[in-house]
Parts: C-alpha cells; sequence; structure tokens
C-alpha cells in the first residue's frame, strides 16, 4: 500500500535520510525503530510531504507522491500525527476534529466526533474544551482523532508514547489495535521498544539516516545484536 | 452633556470606519503572514468604483445598498485575482519582501487610479434621505454616521459568525495558528488563501464605498489609509478580530477627546498610546506571539571587503574627488543626490542588516535631520556647521527615544512602527504650519557663502558623506559592532554572555538614525528648503529598495545600491510620466524573480565582497 523507495532528503545543506526503503501494507502496523535523530520523524515528514525529498519514489494506493504537495496526499487518505501534535489551541476538541473531516472513503465506515468519543472518551467529556487548555495526554489522543476523521486508509504516527502516563498510552495502543482490526494501515516512529512490542507487526531499524536492519516484530526481539547496537541507550 | 454625547457618536463612527479597514487586513495578516501595503488601495478603489457605481445609480436607500454591494463584490474578485497573480507567489519570501511587493503594487495602483479617474477628488452629493439629521439632547447628528456607528458592530458579528459557525471560518482559524498541519488534513491551502483575501479585499471595498457620502474618492486615502489600519492592527493584536475593534474604538475616542483638549497632539497621542500598550502587551491588546518568520531570510556574516575591492573603493572615491575638475555642475548635483543615498542607505543597512531590524519608514530620521538642520538655521538662525551638527543629534536623540520603545518588538511589528511613526512625523510636518510652513515647507536654507560654489558643497557633501559610511562601517567591526549582531543572532546567548541586549538595540537604531539625519542635512541644505515629502513613505521605500538592491549581507551592498538607485530613478524620472507605475511593476517583478531577496540570489556569487 505504502511502498517507500531510495529516500533521501536534505535540511538545507544537512543530508539526512540516505536511501530510506520500505513498504507497509493495509491492515497491519510497521514501526520505524531508533534512537533520537535517527530520521524516524524526517522520514514520516518526507512521505507527507512536509520535507521534499531531493531523490527517491514514494507510492501509496498506486500513486507516486514523492514529490506532492501535503493536501494531495493527504486527499488520498494518507493521514498524519505529528509529534508536536499541533493542536488547534484556539479551537475546541469538536472543532479540531471538524477541521480535520474529509468525504467518507469507500470501503471504509466513516468516522464522526461521536465514533470518536467512543474510541476515546476522554475527549467525549471535553467537547467544548478549547485545545490549549487540554493536559498532553488529552492532546494525544485529539490530535490522532482529528487526523481519523479524514478517513485515512493509512496512518503516519510520529512517537505517540512520548511523555504519557501509562494508563494513557495504554489506550493508544487500544486504539492503534482498533485501526488496524479496520484494515487501516498504519507507520509507527517509536523509540520506546516496549511500546512497539505490543502493537506493531513489522520494524525498520533506522540509524544516521539509513535502514538498517528490517523484518519482523519477533525476528527483531530474537536478535539482541541488533538491539545492543540500534535501540540500547 | 448633549455636546459629550455627540462626540461619543462621532468616535463611534469614526471607529466603525477605521475597524472596517483594519479588519481586512487583520483576517489576511492572520491566514496569509502578509502584511498587505496595497490594503489601503483596495479601500482607495472601493471608494472610486462605488463613485463610478452610485453616479448611474437612483438616488434612493436601495439603490445605494445595492451600489455598495456591488462594490463590496467587486473588490473582492479584485482581491482574489491579486492573490492568485502575485501574493501566492510570495508567500514564502522574506517579510520584508512581502511588504516591499504589496509597496510595489501601491504604486501601481496609484498611477492606474489617476489614469482611469483623473487628479480631482470625486465626491457625489449626497441624497436627501442621507441629509437628515436626528437630534439628540438638542445635538444635531447627522443620519449617516448613525448607519455607520451600526456598521461596525454589525460587521464585526457577521465575521464572528462566519469565522466560528461555518466551516470554512473553522478552517481559517485553524491554519491562522497552524496552516503546515491544516494542509496535513488535506485542506488546500490555496484556496483559502485566496478567498480569505477576497474576503479581507471585500471588507477594504466596503469601508471605502461606506466613507465615500462622509468625504471623496481621492488618490490620498491610500496610504492614509493603511498607516491608520496599520495602528489599529498593530494595538489589537495581528490577526485578531476583535482586537482590531477595540483598538479601533481606543483610537477614535481618543481622537474624540484629543480634539477637543489638545487639537494638535492626536497623532502624537495615538503613538503614545501605541506605545503604551506595545510595552505592557509586546503582541497587542488580544494578540498572540507571531512566529517569528524571516525578516530578511538567514544572513551570513559581514565580512570586511577583500583588498582588491578597498582599492577599488579608494580609487571610486579618488575618482568623486575629483570629478568637480571636469565635471559640469549639474553632473556635481548628482554626485551630491548619491552621495546623500549612499549615507542613507549605509545608515539604513546598520539598522537593518548588521542591527537585524528592519525599519519601513527610516525617512522619519532622514527628515528630522531636514528639518532639525533647517529650523536651526531659520530659527535659531544658527551656522551651517553647529546645524549640520544639531541635525543628527537630534534625529539620533529622537531615535533613542523611540527604539528604547520598540526593540522588544518582533521584526514585523517593528518594521509597521517604524512607518507609522514616520507617517507621524509627516503629519506633524505637514500639519504644523506655523513651525514648519507645512506643505511650503521651509525654504532659504542654503549654504554659507564659503562653501556655496556647487564645487565645494560638492566637497563638503563627499567629505560628511563618505565620513559617515566609513565611520558605521569602523562601528560595524568594532567590538560594539559585534556586540549588536550577537544580538541579532542569539540574543538569549548575548544575554548569557552578559550582553544588555536591548540596550545594545537601541544604541544601533540611534546610531542608525543620526547618520540618516545628517544625510537629511546636508540634504536640506542641497536643496536650500526641507518639506514634508522628506519624511514619505517613498523616501522610506528608497532607502529600502537601495539596500536590497545592493544586498544587506555586506557593506558594499548599500553603496553599490544607492549609487545604482540614483542613477536609475534619474533616468526613469526623465523617461516616463508612468514612472510611479513602472517603479511598482519593477519593485513586484524583482520580488517574483528573487523571492529569497536579490541577496540571497547573489550570495554564492561574490562571497565574501
Amino acid at each position: 500500500m505504502l511502498t517507500v523507495e531510495g529516500l533521501n532528503s536534505h535540511y538545507g545543506r544537512a543530508h539526512i535520510l540516505h536511501g530510506i526503503g520500505f513498504t507497509a501494507s493495509a491492515g497491519s502496523v510497521l514501526v520505524l525503530l531508533g534512537r533520537n535523530g535517527a530520521g524516524k520523524s524526517t522520514t514520516l515528514k518526507s512521505i507527507i510531504g512536509l520535507v521534499r525529498p531531493s531523490s527517491g519514489h514514494i507510492a501509496f494506493d498506486g500513486h507516486e507522491i514523492a514529490r506532492a504537495e501535503p493536501h494531495r496526499i493527504a486527499r488520498l487518505g494518507l493521514g498524519y500525527v505529528p509529534e508536536e501534535r499541533r493542536i488547534f489551541t484556539d479551537l475546541t476538541v469538536w472543532e479540531n476534529l471538524e477541521v480535520g473531516r474529509q468525504p467518507p472513503r469507500p470501503g471504509l465506515s466513516p468516522w464522526t466526533p461521536e465514533r470518536l468519543y467512543a474510541l476515546f472518551p476522554n475527549l467525549g467529556a471535553l467537547r467544548t474544551r478549547p485545545g490549549g487548555r487540554m493536559s498532553g495526554g488529552e492532546q494525544q489522543m485529539l490530535t490522532i482523532a482529528r487526523t481519523l476523521m479524514g478517513n485515512p486508509r493509512m496512518v503516519l504516527l510520529d512517537e505517540p508514547s512520548e511523555g504519557l502516563a501509562p494508563v494513557i498510552v495504554e489506550q493508544i495502543e487500544a486504539a492503534i489495535l482498533a485501526l488496524k482490526a479496520e484494515g487501516v494501515g498504519i507507520v509507527l516512529a517509536e523509540q520506546n521498544l516496549h511500546f512497539a512490542r505490543r502493537v506493531a507487526d513489522t520494524a525498520v531499524v533506522i540509524e544516521s539516516g539509513r535502514a538498517v536492519w528490517s523484518g519482523g516484530m519477533a525476528k527483531l526481539q530474537a536478535n539482541p545484536a541488533v538491539h545492543a547496537r540500534y535501540l540500547a541507550v | 452633556m448633549g455636546f459629550l454625547l455627540s462626540q461619543a457618536l462621532t468616535a463611534l463612527a469614526s471607529a466603525s470606519s477605521l475597524f472596517l479597514v483594519a479588519a481586512g487586513l487583520t483576517v489576511i495578516f492572520g491566514v496569509t503572514r502578509v502584511v498587505n501595503f496595497a490594503h489601503g488601495s483596495l479601500t482607495m478603489l472601493g471608494a472610486y468604483v462605488a463613485w463610478t457605481i452610485l453616479r448611474h445609480l437612483p438616488r434612493d436607500p436601495a439603490s445605494f445598498c445595492l451600489g455598495v454591494l456591488a462594490t463590496t463584490l467587486a473588490l473582492a474578485a479584485l482581491g482574489a485575482l491579486l492573490e492568485m497573480t502575485l501574493l501566492r507567489r510570495i508567500y514564502r519570501a522574506p517579510e520584508l519582501f512581502q511588504l516591499l511587493a504589496t509597496f510595489g503594487v501601491v504604486l501601481m495602483v496609484q498611477d492606474a487610479t489617476l489614469h482611469i479617474w483623473g487628479p480631482d477628488d470625486l465626491s457625489l452629493p449626497r441624497p436627501p434621505w442621507m441629509r437628515g439629521f436626528v437630534t439628540l439632547l438638542d445635538q444635531r447628528f447627522p443620519q449617516y454616521d448613525l448607519y455607520l456607528i451600526a456598521a461596525g458592530p454589525v460587521v464585526l458579528a457577521l465575521l464572528w459568525l462566519v469565522l466560528n459557525r461555518t466551516r470554512w471560518g473553522r478552517l481559517v482559524r485553524a491554519a491562522t495558528q497552524d496552516r503546515e498541519m491544516v494542509a496535513c488534513l488535506g485542506v488546500d491551502q490555496r484556496v483559502l488563501f485566496t478567498t480569505v483575501f477576497a474576503l479581507g479585499s471585500a471588507l477594504a471595498g466596503l469601508a471605502g464605498a461606506l466613507a465615500l457620502p462622509d468625504g471623496s474618492a481621492n488618490l490620498g486615502i491610500d496610504l492614509s489609509v493603511v498607516t491608520e489600519a496599520f495602528v489599529v492592527v498593530v494595538i489589537g493584536g495581528l490577526g485578531s478580530v476583535p482586537g482590531a475593534y477595540l483598538a479601533s474604538l481606543l483610537i477614535a475616542g481618543l481622537q474624540a477627546v484629543g480634539i477637543v483638549v489638545l487639537p494638535k497632539i492626536t497623532l502624537v497621542l495615538v503613538f503614545l498610546v501605541m506605545a503604551a500598550v506595545l510595552t505592557v502587551r509586546p503582541n497587542g491588546l488580544l494578540g498572540r506571539p507571531v512566529a517569528a518568520a524571516a525578516v530578511l531570510g538567514a544572513q551570513p556574516p559581514v565580512r570586511p571587503s577583500s583588498p582588491a575591492l578597498r582599492w577599488v573603493g579608494v580609487v571610486l572615491l579618488l575618482l568623486f574627488v575629483l570629478a568637480p575638475l571636469v565635471a559640469p555642475s549639474w553632473i556635481l548635483a548628482i554626485g551630491t543626490e548619491a552621495a546623500v543615498a549612499v549615507l542613507f542607505a549605509a545608515s539604513l543597512h546598520f539598522m537593518m542588516g548588521p542591527g537585524g531590524m528592519p525599519s519601513f519608514g527610516h525617512a522619519a530620521w532622514f527628515g528630522i535631520g531636514a528639518y532639525a538642520a533647517a529650523l536651526s538655521a531659520t530659527v535659531l538662525a544658527a551656522p551651517m556647521p553647529l546645524a549640520l551638527l544639531l541635525a543628527p543629534v537630534a534625529a539620533g536623540v529622537i531615535a533613542g527615544a523611540f527604539g528604547a520603545v520598540v526593540v522588544r518588538l518582533s521584526g514585523i511589528y517593528l518594521a509597521m512602527l517604524t512607518l507609522a511613526f514616520a507617517q507621524i512625523v509627516w503629519a506633524i510636518a505637514f500639519q504644523s504650519v506655523g513651525l514648519t510652513g507645512g506643505d511650503n515647507g521651509i525654504l532659504g536654507v542654503w549654504p554659507p557663502g564659503w562653501v556655496a560654489s556647487p564645487a565645494r558643497f560638492y566637497w563638503l557633501t563627499l567629505a560628511l558623506c563618505a565620513g559617515g559610511t566609513l565611520l558605521l562601517r569602523r562601528v560595524l567591526y568594532a567590538p560594539l559592532g559585534y556586540a549588536i549582531r550577537a544580538t541579532r543572532d542569539a540574543p538569549a546567548r548575548a544575554d548569557a554572555i552578559g550582553l544588555p541586549s536591548n540596550a545594545i538595540r537601541v544604541v544601533a537604531v540611534t546610531v542608525s538614525g543620526a547618520a540618516a539625519g545628517l544625510a537629511g542635512a546636508i540634504f536640506t541644505f542641497a536643496h536650500g528648503s526641507a518639506f514634508p515629502t522628506y519624511v514619505s513613505i517613498p523616501r522610506s521605500v528608497d532607502a529600502l529598495l537601495m539596500v536590497l538592491l545592493g544586498g544587506v549581507g555586506t557593506m558594499t551592498g548599500p553603496i553599490i545600491g544607492a549609487l545604482a538607485y540614483t542613477g536609475l530613478s534619474d533616468l526613469l524620472l526623465r523617461a516616463t510620466e508612468l514612472w510611479r507605475f513602472v517603479l511598482g511593476a519593477a519593485i513586484v517583478a524583482l520580488v517574483l524573480l528573487f523571492p529569497a531577496g536579490l541577496a540571497g540570489a547573489f550570495a554564492g556569487r561574490h562571497g565574501d565582497a
């Protein structure tokens, strides 16, 4: 469903991504693992079009999107949940969700605020609360819910567990598994291996902008050498 | 009591007019982050278009409303066109270039309007229904002003409804905060931006049309309106519509009180209020922090010129010094202009480049210097050397005081405030007829006998301007200059190593203002006069163009820019009557071709010039 090939990206003159490649499919969770600064976020930003790749191919649902604008990519059904959450702080919870609304997509049951309040009960209690007056965990749920309002076929999730209380992380984990069950594909950027282990099917390990290992999650767990070399702090 | 009421109603009416203009400006800024200098021009066009439409309609209230509506729609269409052809291409350009490009539009609209509607003020005789008066507590109050009073809150309420109760409005509010995220959610920003711009232009058109019955369509509307709107938007907070209404009420109220108490001081009062508000709330009454965007883009460090270039400079200077031996006096006159331009451009460069503080009203210091010199020579009967000394001191002191108020502000607020301040200086020069002679200026400020000959005055000018420019260069490479650049590039780190960054910025503004003041003083003696035009916006833009033409990254930039610009504008003035249009088009073209700035375009090539 999403194929990334030979992706190179730069920030100004700094060469960040060196030929990253992987394939993610519908109804499964792929995790990009790596330390801080390895290039996970840049990979996601390059896919959604916020960083323009200097070379390489990105195919989504049969469309080449490597040089497309973010709004076109999003309309193809690729959702992006940024690490910084980027909640519209002046808008209420409900308004934040409405900004994310896009037409229903054939084959997917469309998301509505009501369905999302059921998925994230915390949000249901805060419908009229301005986004700026929410806790970090509530904002994380809102940013995921807002992206889901676009009825994406695949979601790019950038470190959704970062800095959150375990109770909240559990809810987010449940949401990811629920999405997966609906057939939505998920690409997760994480450095939290414990979280990744509970949701991911396959993993790509990134180090200094290169994909250095890839395979099934179970295989990764059985490979202490990869842990020690690329993931241990 | 009745008098107070009528003053209050007048204030409310003018608050409405102010708000209609400012609302459009602030909505456009909120989403696109472009400070649209041409907003006043759209208001002006609104007045002219309304005049043309209303002239052909019957004179009943319904037709009037229809005409105003038609004007509003016409301006919306024009705004959309402007956005699609020009602004869309410059959203990524540094702020100063955006401001400059929209100023190019101002010039083009001016000449186009002059061409289409002619130079005369156009007014409509008021129809009978508009001439009515309402008697309130024994005071007669024009009925039309009551409608105006209502127009402000009505538009505010409508805008609130649209922004809060429609999907489009929610998208606009979301984009005001984070347009990139809005794009990631599948929203086409281009459509959003074009419609926002159309709405803002429609409001400008509405303001122009509704102001027509109380005044006239004239060529002065654009700059006067946009300056007022800048002040209102800055006080209210960039991007905040309710803030704009509050600020309109505040300004209009102050003007009403000011006119009764101290008629002469209203303009100064407005500026003082602006200063007070921004001191307490640097983002305006209801504004939020504007993300620090690149005013000029990233600048490489300024390096001293290479030895070869220095020799070129020495040879050039020598040629200038020897010129009077061969050149006729009209060439010397252009040479004098060019030398003054070099010092003026170098002073702006000092503040903008190394200082990192954009100034859109640098003519303020030039004009203060000019008037200080002229007044010392005429009123104080001071000899020329003393006048030439007093002028930069006066400009420097006022610039320092201004700097103390504004140095904490971010780039775009600073640019707008410098412009507003320059307009206020202009208005003072224009209105204080007793002291400055108003539009007639101060005449007869000629140099004394010992430098009266063209060659001698030219030499004096050359000595002062070259000396001033070299002095600026010296400061740039002195520890003070390093400190100035440090506070520009990393204010927090500069503070951390013990540099008083705000004080250093004030010093930079003072030095820059004093140098510009000297340029103004010499200019005054060269022309024997001082006029309000010395402080006008076009003069500020001249300086900006010189600096941007030559490049901000080097000290040679403003010098080359000033020489090139003086020569080119001289040619242009001789060549065509439509010089404003041509100049405006040239500015727009430059920004479109080099959206990263001219300096950026050539940065790779001239390295450490």
